[in-house]
């Protein structure tokens, strides 16, 4: 093998010896083959020449068929706005797998943090609990709670993976502690599994069962292959099952968990829920905080109802067990109800029509939608306004603004002739 | 939906066509048109079944002045309910198309093990007790008897269906094997004479390869077929070895044991026959000098063997003389066994012409050929005179006889052999005497010569033009199909070298090198920890699975291994088999993973389906070449060789290859599947190799993919596997159609239709 030899030429280099140490029974030369993958970001095109890959419209397509997939579903549906979820995390020795650079688990913390943190964006009034599954057992990392910086902080601690994986184990443990959960929330499990077989003290299918049963919505998002349990826990309790090609599709496979899924039906009776909206503390003051049990000075929430202090929001009082929310999350969560509808893609022939030329400008952004050189480029069109725009702009509109500008312009002009008549 | 073909107008179930099927159709209704046979290649899961159904059907319906009758042979009983269901999916839509003229019957045939309704009798454990069951209660002399006495037990379904008589018919529609089970319990009437009975008149019939190639069972069964049908030979890449096994014969001491004991029993019955009735033996000595074709005198109902040897023109000479008698005829079988147990007791192998044997014969035992040849049908007749019903006793000496009609018939295509030990174990001395058959062609050469259209169809027929010479015919269509595919599900790559960069083989010089098995199972150990659920390996023999299976051990590569997923192996215990192979099942579907090791040519290999889960990954270790040193295949070579002109190193790579392609084909057997194939020997990155692939492999093997190391297929595999988890769109691109709705048939004239299949 090479390896004594390569250590010799490169000295004392101190960090090529972790490298080493971990890809120790390959070859410096088949290194180079399973690590950097040049050749991957190239394609070839008709006559034959390399060229970098075009992924943009390939990728556009992609998140346009999700859309569709999401409003033909969730037109006018309920969504579960108050969710649990329990985020699993496979901490066996496949996460310690280079595929993903530089690491499995590197990337999937990444990724979860950033999941995290768009979650609670998201979804202000759910909770999010962090499991881990190593050495075939499962362990609660941290417990359900609404504090995204606490399930961030104790995930980073822990990385180190060894051991088989249980998805068996995983599940009897989340299934304990979701069905504590009060009845309006919604169940959810969001596996990210690295390993490509499960196991298990017993027979999984009885798990799937009793999950079914509870109602969790258990979701699996694989770093390597499909597999066929996988696929059958997310049949069976409803979720979705997919599979991350390379790092930024696991991203957007991660972040389509975000916003809400659509309520199971038998969840969907009318309840109401108590809620405290509590205010800000004077700048200055000292009070003793109830979740870090210290005193503290400057900015923090009281609660109405037994004036504790807690550090942010939302979240739940320590004291009184109260639900504490500011008006502002309640107002975020609104646009998962009324979603603006998706925009049609306009054929290109189109674009190019004499008739239609004032609408070749991007109502967004207004740079012209075709591209250099005439060439039409891919534009759409929302169906309520008959206004175009540009694909950044309509990703944009859909997954960050929520409001059509064309729509509400229209809305606004009419108001303000009304006004004027 | 239904379209024309030419002038067929063809009624199809669903809603959409695959573009190859469509092709299929059109090749096999020119075919037909031309009352020709023909060879059709098409992988699995493309739909062959109901493509060649649905068309066969079709046409007959558009020429109702000379209605076809279809003939279907499938492998196994599985496969035959398989072709019933979808038939009875395919009969509903045309009756709800085309009304009440498109009212066929159709029914499967199958041993009375399948079909009996009797429960005293079907409670038998294997199909020969079940026949015999069935004719002590059946044969005409119970029944005879059973009329005098009331004590004697008869099949009351028997009774019933003989008591209805010409009015026992089947109402035309699809029977499955259940279905006609059911009818029959529900009437009262037996569903297997019944079956027996319609298949003159069905038309559609669904039966085993041994109905048509069997010449003892073909006889009785299939003889009044009309010539106006069309034959389907399914899944038949095998179709050889089921017509040299047909006409093969190996006899053991175990055999002559018996056949003495038979022989013992039989002179017993003949004593007490001569002391009761001796009328009866002297009927059937005159009936004898009158010659066997004229054997009509005898109850139709038990006929229940036949004669082995083909020409017709046996039939019409008169029995030899010196066996006419029963004592006489003893003697004669006496001494065949004498002189058989004689050449057994050799120390040597020998080969010998069937020329040269029965020579030998007739010098030593003093037996000539003509009294050879009837032997079979002399002792059918005996048997029926003794009113013998326990047949299944008797099956060594039917064997022997059997051995001696196919000597005394064939002077060439066979040779006799004998091993006084087997190859691998010389310690043991286990003589067999074998009669092989070389050349396929002759027990399917009546069915060539007798009906209007035979379609030999498979997955794996490449290369297409070595059948019609091993066969012996002359095919009007030979096509190999294409897969068409919305995505690149099949992934076959070639592996040379292991991850030392040194070459691997089964090769004879190579397989016991360590390196090699070393590096066999480093490529194994590797593939577990990318591939999910299920692996099949398929190794080329029993016992070099078992040696390197040992080393792994030894190295510790098999732990491993297992650290991965769980090992299953076959053995040649087939209830030990089956329930390694339930287990493997479950190990998949529960999430363990589990890896199958099989053999080439085994059981697993030919019947199981290893799809979507199941089998993921099949890596093929080495090239499934047949043990070259045995002696039957020495001399079947030789055989091919100089009579239909092919190279022993042909025959043997195109034996070789559709092994490997029917092992790695046990993965995909649908469009919506996916998996890999490994190929690992060297020697298949060979052009002579490699090109006798099946063109439905050969067409996604790139040529990148053509001399991989482990480490470059492992990287290669996960590519694969991740790109195949993702959602896809079924029906295909626009540009690359792969289902066709009825808009899309019409819409497409010839000339486009066939720019894009080919």
């Amino acid at each position: 093998m090479n390896n004594g030899a390569g250590k010799r030429i490169n000295g004392g280099v101190e960090e090529d010896d972790d490298e080493d140490d971990v890809n120790g029974d390959l070859d410096a030369w088949e290194r180079t083959y399973t690590d950097e993958r040049s050749w991957e970001s190239l394609q070839e095109d008709e006559s034959g020449m390399l060229r970098p890959i075009d992924n943009q419209a390939l990728y556009h397509s992609q998140y346009r068929r999700r859309l569709r997939s999401l409003s033909s579903t969730a037109a006018r549906i309920q969504k579960g706005l108050i969710r649990y979820l329990y985020i699993v995390i496979d901490l066996s020795k496949a996460a310690s797998e280079m595929d993903f650079r530089p690491s499995r688990i590197a990337v999937i913390a990444k990724h979860v943090e950033a999941f995290i943190r768009e979650f609670f964006y998201q979804n202000p009034l759910s909770q999010v609990g962090i499991v881990t599954i190593k050495d075939g057992v499962a362990n609660c990392l941290t417990e359900i709670g609404g504090s995204p910086e606490s399930h961030i902080n104790a995930l980073m601690k822990k990385l180190d993976c060894s051991g088989d994986s249980s998805l068996q184990n995983a599940l009897d443990l989340v299934d304990g502690y979701l069905n504590q959960i009060p009845s309006y929330g919604h169940r959810e499990v969001l596996v990210l599994y690295s390993a490509l077989s499960t196991c298990d003290p017993g027979d999984i299918m009885e798990t799937i069962q009793k999950c079914r049963k509870s109602k969790i919505r258990c979701s699996v998002i694989g770093l390597s292959a499909e597999m066929f349990i996988c696929k059958h826990l997310c049949q069976e309790t409803g979720g979705t099952y997919s599979v991350a090609l390379d790092e930024s599709h696991f991203k957007e496979l991660i972040l389509e968990h975000a916003p809400p899924p659509p309520a199971i039906a038998e969840f969907a009776v009318a309840n109401l829920i108590k809620m405290g909206f509590p205010q800000r503390a004077a700048e200055g003051s000292i009070s003793i905080c109830s979740c870090h049990k210290e005193a503290k000075v400057g900015a923090g929430y009281t609660c109405p109802r037994c004036k504790a202090r807690a550090c942010e929001l939302p979240t739940e009082c320590r004291v009184c067990g109260l639900t504490l929310v500011s008006s502002p999350h309640l107002a975020r969560s609104y646009h998962h109800l009324f979603p603006i509808a998706p925009f049609d893609e306009v054929p290109p022939s189109h674009l190019n029509d004499p008739i239609r030329k004032q609408k070749r400008n991007c109502f967004g952004c207004q740079q012209n939608v075709l591209d250099s050189g005439n060439k039409p480029g891919l534009a759409v069109v929302c169906p309520k306004c008959k206004r175009y725009f540009c694909l950044d702009c309509d990703i944009y509109i859909h997954e960050s603004l929520h409001n059509c500008p064309g729509c509400d312009s229209f809305r606004h002009s009419k108001a303000a002739t009304a006004k004027e008549d | 939906m239904k379209f024309l073909i030419e002038d067929v107008t063809v009624y199809f179930p669903y809603d959409h066509i695959y573009p190859e099927q469509y092709s299929y159709m059109i090749e096999l209704k020119r075919a037909l048109d031309a009352k020709g046979h023909c060879l059709l290649e098409m992988p699995t899961g493309t739909g062959k079944t109901i493509a060649l159904l649905s068309l066969i059907t079709s046409y007959s319906f558009s020429r109702p002045q000379s209605p076809i009758k279809l003939i279907y042979c499938t492998r196994t009983v599985h496969e035959m309910e398989k072709t019933l269901a979808e038939l009875t999916l395919l009969h509903n839509y045309q009756i709800k198309h085309l009304g009440p003229q498109a009212r066929i019957l159709a029914i499967g045939l199958s041993s009375r093990k399948n079909l009996c309704v009797n429960p005293t009798v079907v409670a038998a454990e294997n199909r020969d007790s079940v026949d015999a069951g069935c004719r002590k209660l059946t044969a005409s002399w119970v029944r005879a008897m059973a009329a005098e006495n009331p004590d004697v037990d008869t099949c009351e379904f028997f009774e019933n269906y003989e008591k209805a008589a010409s009015s026992a018919v089947l109402p035309p529609g699809v029977y499955t094997l259940q279905e006609l089970r059911a009818f029959g319990k529900e009437k009262g009437w037996c569903p297997y004479f019944l079956a027996r009975h319609m298949v003159q008149v069905a038309n559609v019939v669904v039966y085993s390869y041994q109905y048509l190639l069997d010449p003892k069972v073909a006889g009785i069964i299939s003889k009044e077929m009309q010539k106006e049908s069309v034959v389907v030979f399914d899944e038949a890449h095998n179709i050889d070895n089921v017509c040299i096994e047909a006409l093969s014969v190996s006899i053991r001491r175990q055999t002559l044991e018996g056949a003495t004991r038979n022989l013992d029993r039989i002179s017993r019955e003949i004593d007490g026959f001569k002391a009761t009735d001796a009328s009866r033996l002297r009927a059937e000595y005159n009936r004898l000098v009158e010659g066997l074709a004229l054997r009509g005198n005898l109850p139709i109902a038990d006929n229940w063997l036949s004669n082995p040897a083909l020409p017709d023109d046996i039939l019409k000479e008169a029995v030899p003389g010196n066996i006419r008698k029963a004592e006489h005829f003893l003697h004669v079988l006496r001494r065949l066994v004498q002189y058989l147990s004689g050449r057994l007791d050799t120390e040597n192998v020998e080969k010998e012409s069937p020329v040269g044997f029965v020579s030998s014969i007739s010098s030593h035992a003093g037996i000539d050929q003509k009294t050879l040849k009837f032997c079979y049908d002399r002792l059918h007749s005996l048997m029926l005179t003794l009113e013998i019903t326990d047949t299944d006793e008797f099956l060594h000496i039917q064997t022997i006889c059997d051995f001696a009609t196919l000597v005394g018939t064939y002077g060439r295509g066979f040779s006799i052999i004998i091993e006084p030990f087997d190859e691998r174990m010389p310690s043991m001395p286990d003589p067999i005497l074998q009669l092989s058959c070389h050349d396929a062609s002759l027990a399917i050469k009546p069915v060539f010569d007798r009906f209007q259209s035979v379609v030999i169809t498979s997955g794996t027929l490449s290369p297409i033009d070595l059948f019609p010479r091993l066969l012996d015919f002359h095919p009007v269509v030979s096509r190999s199909f294409k897969m068409s595919l919305t995505r690149d599900c099949i992934c076959p790559m070639v592996l040379t070298r292991g991850s030392d960069q040194l070459p691997v083989s089964t090769k004879f010089d190579m397989r016991s090198d360590p390196g090699v098995v070393r590096n066999y199972g480093k490529l194994l150990l590797e593939m577990v920890s990318v591939v999910p659920d299920g692996i099949v390996c398929f190794f080329v023999s029993y016992s070099y699975m078992d040696g390197i299976i040992n080393t792994w051990n030894d190295t510790g590569i098999l732990k491993d291994i297992m650290q991965h997923k769980l090992v299953f192996i076959e053995t040649q215990d087939v209830v030990e088999t089956t329930l390694a192979l339930d287990n493997y099942r479950r190990a998949c579907d529960c999430g363990r993973g589990a890896v199958f090791f099989s053999v080439a040519r085994g059981k697993v290999a030919e019947g199981i389906d290893f799809d979507r889960h199941y089998g993921r990954l099949v890596i093929m270790f080495g090239v499934p070449f047949q043990y070259t040193l045995s002696k039957i295949l020495l001399a079947r070579l030789e055989y091919l060789r100089d009579t239909f002109q092919i190279k022993e190193g042909d025959f043997l790579t195109f034996d070789a290859l559709r092994q490997a392609a029917q092992c790695v084909g046990r993965v995909i057997r649908s469009k919506a599947d996916y998996g890999m194939m490994i190929f690992a020997d060297k020697r298949y990155s060979r052009h002579d190799k490699r090109s006798k692939l099946p063109s439905w492999i050969l067409s996604h093997l790139q040529e990148a993919n053509l001399n991989l190391s482990t480490d470059m297929a492992l990287h290669i595999a996960r590519e694969f596997l991740r790109k195949m988890a993702q959602p896809y769109d079924k029906t295909g691109s626009s540009d690359r159609k792969t289902l066709l709705s009825q808009e899309d048939l019409e819409k497409m004239g010839d000339g486009s239709m066939h720019e894009m299949l080919y």
